[in-house]
């Protein structure tokens, strides 16, 4: 935090276009591989996605062959969800892990029912969908009638900004962010967000892509991630430039033990990240005690 | 992970050389590896910078409870971490419910409802049910051994009825949970957690064949150990299905099992004489047989 201010005093006293942020902060100035100002950065990337939101899916499929479903699936076992929770899915804009909590807290309560000795556990699930772009909560709400959630109460769909979030304090069992922490421009700000809605045994869990340091695998990665990528976003979602956006800030995110420290800076405990298909993806937990 | 391991077995090695001049070689337990398969690792980025050397001084047990795959007879000065205490006190909490819930989610989720605790926490647990169950198993052993370095009772037994006394004071501590103690057995039995729970009883067994006297080194001690083991879970298994009062057609069959073993014992030794035996007269009669035929 000092560092901060003492940079950028400098900064404002010796020059404004001497530049770069310090390494700390190289994440809030960087879309991809450019260098932007932090006040443009959150617009440019609702912009990126704006343009996708509506092949999103469609091109996380291709992208992944079809893997990200498995990811997400992990997230979900990882959280353990249970009947009554209130859980928060941040960036979580067409809800792939909101549906997916839902129908596991849904079927624990189908077990549960038979039981009446468990009728204690029927609280009200709540499980929020917090994203800061209207277009992917509204591709979240098509989906969710799609597949027949649309009339369950417990999915509450929420316009926000990860980095202020318009929750309370110690509300949250859990917290989810699922390939949406490489977009903001604060992440230390997120995480202090995170650590403020949850409470007291509630965890935080990272989806994200991630640094591959395999030998052959990494040039196989960069390879597919550089010449692939940009090229299938043109010809299936007319959008090259966003997919490029894309494998850049894969890049320039932090790795995996970096990522794991900051989540520790920021008071988590138990921290620990679990790499899947060799790194591509990477799971973060912490836990708030 | 590895210098957690050293750390632990130097702990050990210094125990043994404070505790009352005994020259045992103890069995030494080692943390389980952290698991790693092709396409998912793990790391604890966390734990490597808390871990310091700290000496451990007094053999003398407390009553805290350990995490799961500690020795209890190490106490560690260093300060466990918020969050192990935490899932301890649910863990201790969770134990109150598996009369009713079985050991289960549930019971872990009642058992965080009740300590104050998100139930969410639930899931930072490794293997969440087998969790509790090696809880439940460490705790038991703690409160073994307090018993053993309390009680004066096994001095006046003889091994066979120290063995068959300390079977049974660990088994009455199962006896609250007998009804779901199947569901835990096949927790224990699940190929994840077999190693925890093997590497549970092999130090429960070895606590036990200490506290009768055992002085054994070589193959003796593996087999001492491995008939205990053989004794204790055949007894485990049969208090599943025992309706007598007080559980007493159980300390009967406890009580035959392990004059079984020792009568087996004695009867090895005579069959090892009367080969030793046979060989030495063969041998002779073989001798002279030789000398007869070369001297021709």
């Amino acid at each position: 935090m000092a560092l901060r201010l003492v940079t950028r005093n400098l900064r404002n006293r010796i020059s404004p276009n001497l530049c770069s942020a310090s390494l700390l902060h190289s994440h809030a100035t960087s879309f991809g591989f450019k260098e932007v100002r932090e006040e443009e950065k959150s617009q440019m990337v609702g912009k990126v996605f704006s343009n996708v939101a509506s092949n999103y899916d469609l091109m996380n499929d291709f992208m992944s062959a079809g893997l990200h479903r498995l990811w997400k699936d992990r997230l979900v076992s990882e959280l353990s969800p249970f009947p009554g929770m209130k859980h928060l899915d941040v960036a979580g804009g067409t809800g792939d892990v909101a549906f997916r909590i839902l129908e596991s807290v849904n079927s624990i309560r189908r077990r549960a029912l038979q039981d009446p000795i468990n009728d204690d556990l029927q609280e009200e699930t709540w499980i929020h969908v917090c994203d800061i772009n209207q277009n992917m909560l509204n591709v979240g709400k098509n989906r969710a009638l799609e597949r027949g959630l649309g009339e369950d109460k417990s999915l509450v769909w929420v316009q926000g900004d990860a980095e202020a979030l318009s929750f309370e304090d110690n509300s949250m069992d859990g917290y989810t962010i699922a390939f949406g922490i490489r977009n903001v421009t604060h992440i230390e700000k997120v995480l202090t967000e995170a650590y403020r809605v949850l409470k007291r045994g509630g965890r935080f869990l990272c989806l994200e892509l991630s640094h591959v340091e395999i030998p052959v695998f990494k040039e196989l990665y960069d390879f597919y991630s550089f010449s692939v990528i940009p090229r299938l976003g043109e010809v299936v979602a007319g959008d090259r430039e966003s997919y490029q956006y894309l494998v850049e800030s894969i890049r320039r995110f932090p790795p995996q033990e970096k990522f794991a420290s900051m989540i520790t800076d920021t008071g988590f405990q138990k921290v620990k990240y679990e790499n899947l298909v060799g790194g591509v993806v990477a799971i973060h937990s912490g836990l708030k005690i | 992970m590895y210098r957690m391991a050293a750390n632990r077995f130097l702990h050990h090695a210094s125990l043994v050389k404070n505790s009352g001049g005994s020259s045992l070689l103890r069995f030494p337990i080692l943390r389980t590896v952290i698991t790693s398969s092709w396409f998912s690792t793990y790391a604890d980025p966390q734990t490597f910078p808390n871990q310091t050397l700290h000496p451990s001084d007094s053999s003398t047990s407390s009553s805290s409870p350990t995490t799961a795959g500690d020795d209890p007879r190490q106490r560690r000065k260093n300060p466990r971490a918020e969050y192990e205490e935490e899932q301890d006190h649910v863990l201790q909490a969770s134990l109150r419910h598996v009369i009713r819930f079985g050991w289960s989610e549930e019971t872990m989720i009642a058992g965080a409802k009740e300590v104050g605790v998100s139930p969410s926490i639930v899931g930072s647990f490794p293997r969440k049910e087998a969790a509790l169950v090696e809880f439940f198993m460490d705790d038991c052993l703690q409160r073994l051994i307090d018993r053993i370095d309390s009680g004066e009772e096994l001095r006046q037994l003889i091994p066979s009825q120290r063995i068959s006394k300390l079977v049974r004071i660990r088994l009455e501590m199962q006896a609250p949970y007998i009804s779901k103690w199947p569901q835990a057995l096949s927790f224990q039995a699940h190929p994840l957690n077999v190693p925890t729970s093997f590497k549970q009883r092999a130090m429960l067994v070895d606590e036990i064949w200490h506290a009768a006297g055992d002085e054994a080194s070589d193959i003796d001690w593996y087999v001492k150990r491995t008939f205990l083991g053989g004794i204790y879970s055949a007894t485990e298994i049969y208090m599943l299905t025992d309706r007598s009062p007080e559980f007493r057609d159980t300390w009967l069959f406890l009580d035959d099992r392990v004059k079984d073993a020792f009568d087996l014992k004695k009867t090895l030794q005579e069959a090892t004489y009367l080969a030793e035996a046979v060989g030495a007269g063969m041998g002779s009669s073989l001798q002279g047989f030789v000398g007869k035929v070369f001297q021709r």
